[in-house]
């Protein structure tokens, strides 16, 4: 047999099929491109995580959003974290499936679930403090005093955190956005534009 | 012309030679940068995105309306800051629904998102508004000699329908911009490869930097051209530290493109801060000759 990465199902596991996870994605992405997934496979080819960790592989985990594996895709160790958000595969996909977003909507989901790695909170809570996703030290204003450059600017802190929901977890970053309604987004200029004229309503 | 730059948060910060060299070059190209108040991080398209979508947006979008108050285009000097505006403005553009729920939120500060600012990286403008003839023009001491190995990285063309910049497996722009400043654009196998700096893994980030690198090393290239601050910060001293894990030593300076500009245009090395990169460039630059 030729050497494939599909999971077999062990002949005693049964593949439970869940929609709960497809819905929750459907929310953050507002649409549901990631159905139209039909396992080409194209997303890999020239996918640098797949190239370089045996551990990951975007079709399959297009295949277990599919199949509803939230106990994989938001477990601590999910491979969702070594994509390298290249767009590579949102480039290839010959479905408009985005596979990218979709692993992004995976990693909000595992923020609102607090599995989330410490270094996005870590960045994400920078901004919100600052408005800087670095830390600004003395050094930087000196730095930049060398080089002739103005005194960094202040930003509007207050400002930015207005906009957040006011549902106090994504002040503290730790949540996404909730109840959003599922919608579909439609787009012109797809490189798959039948596919999305299909899925227009 | 008038352009309102975009800093971001890491070329201020982390990189202010990317600033200086940006600042001191543009002007020579007939460009006058209006600096305008208020903003905040794009927000970061990679981690926060990751945290929180529609915060992300209408953060994006909040950045945005100051510009168009302005009545400014947006310049961006960073990819990342590319990637989440334009992204911004794509999503905005296509689902009116969206729109209306971010402009909700935007309310509550006065502001409004219209869509009526255009935003690209500094190099797109260039090409498409300032035109190469200004930047040969802007040239008093053309970079003969020095070859660059071109590292376009990810978010400057893809995805390409929402930064129709480039074909993103043929692109061309950076090896336009770098011929326009005398220098010789050397291609190397990975020039397309992504920097590795979105992986939270030990691991893969070091054999991907290790892989572009021993591309560059194999291509002879005196230096590496880049665009985005996030894959210096992979590969000024990551290179170093990759070395040291693979025993080999690369000795790669990274030069921002505008840092070649300033060159070209005979700026002085200090003036464009190249001091401050870990790994100098001072010989290849000793090599050019006397601006004219
Ligand atoms: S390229 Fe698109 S359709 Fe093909 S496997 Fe990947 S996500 Fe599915
Ligand atoms: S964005 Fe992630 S999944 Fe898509 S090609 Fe890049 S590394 Fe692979």
């Amino acid at each position: 047999m030729p050497a494939d990465k599909s999971p077999e199902p062990e002949s005693d596991e049964r593949v439970v099929l869940s929609f709960e996870l497809r819905r929750e994605i459907d929310q953050i992405i507002g649409g549901n491109h990631h159905n139209y997934c039909y396992q080409c496979g194209a997303c890999v080819a020239q996918c640098p995580a797949a190239r370089f960790s045996d551990r990951f592989n975007p079709r399959l985990i297009m295949l277990d959003l599919l199949l509803g594996r939230a106990d994989k895709l938001l477990a601590a160790d999910s491979p969702i974290w070594l994509c390298t958000n290249c767009y590579s595969c949102y480039e290839r996909c010959p479905q408009d499936v985005r596979p990218v977003e979709v692993i992004i909507a995976l990693k909000n989901l595992a923020g609102r679930k607090g599995v989330a790695p410490d270094s996005v909170s870590l960045l994400t809570r920078n901004i919100l403090k600052t408005g800087y996703s670095g830390v600004v030290t003395p050094v930087v204003h000196k730095t930049r005093e060398k080089l002739g450059l103005d005194p960094l600017p202040e930003p509007p802190v207050d400002e930015m955190l207005e906009l957040l929901d006011s549902g106090s977890d994504e002040r503290d970053a730790s949540a996404g956005p909730r109840e959003e309604k599922t919608r579909e987004r439609s787009h012109g200029e797809t490189p798959a534009g039948n596919a999305s004229q299909r899925r227009k309503k | 012309m008038k352009l309102a730059p975009f800093l971001g948060c890491m070329i201020p910060i982390k990189y202010p030679q990317m600033e200086a060299a940006f600042r001191r070059s543009m002007p020579n190209l007939g460009v006058e940068l209006v600096d305008l108040e208020g903003f905040t991080c794009c927000p970061d398209p990679i981690y926060f995105k990751a945290r929180d979508a529609l915060g992300w947006l209408t953060i994006a979008a909040r950045n945005l309306s100051i510009a168009e108050e302005a009545g400014l285009p947006l310049v961006t000097l960073c990819s990342g800051c590319t990637a989440t505006l334009k992204e911004a403005r794509f999503l905005l553009g296509e689902d009116e629904e969206l729109r209306a729920r971010v402009n909700e939120r935007l309310a509550r500060i006065g502001r409004e998102y219209r869509g009526t600012a255009s935003v690209e990286h500094a190099v797109v403008v260039i090409r498409d508004e300032i035109g190469m003839d200004a930047v040969r023009e802007s040239v008093k001491r053309p970079l003969e000699g020095m070859s660059v190995a071109i590292h376009y990285g990810c978010h400057l063309l893809k995805p390409s329908q929402i930064m129709h910049v480039d074909d993103a497996d043929y692109p061309s722009i950076l090896e336009d911009l770098v011929t326009a400043v005398g220098a010789t654009p050397v291609a190397h196998q990975e020039e397309l490869l992504c920097c590795g700096k979105g992986c939270l893994d030990d691991e893969m980030p070091v054999e991907m930097v290790y892989s572009i690198f021993s591309s560059i090393r194999n291509s002879e290239a005196d230096c590496m051209g880049l665009i985005c601050p996030t894959c210096f910060s992979s590969f000024d001293l990551g290179q170093i530290v990759v070395g040291r894990k693979k025993g080999v030593k690369f000795e790669i300076p990274i030069i921002y493109f505008f840092q070649l500009l300033g060159l070209a245009q005979g700026l002085p090395l200090e003036d464009v801060g190249l001091h401050l990169h870990k790994v100098k460039a001072d010989d290849i630059v000793a090599r050019l000759p006397s601006p004219a």
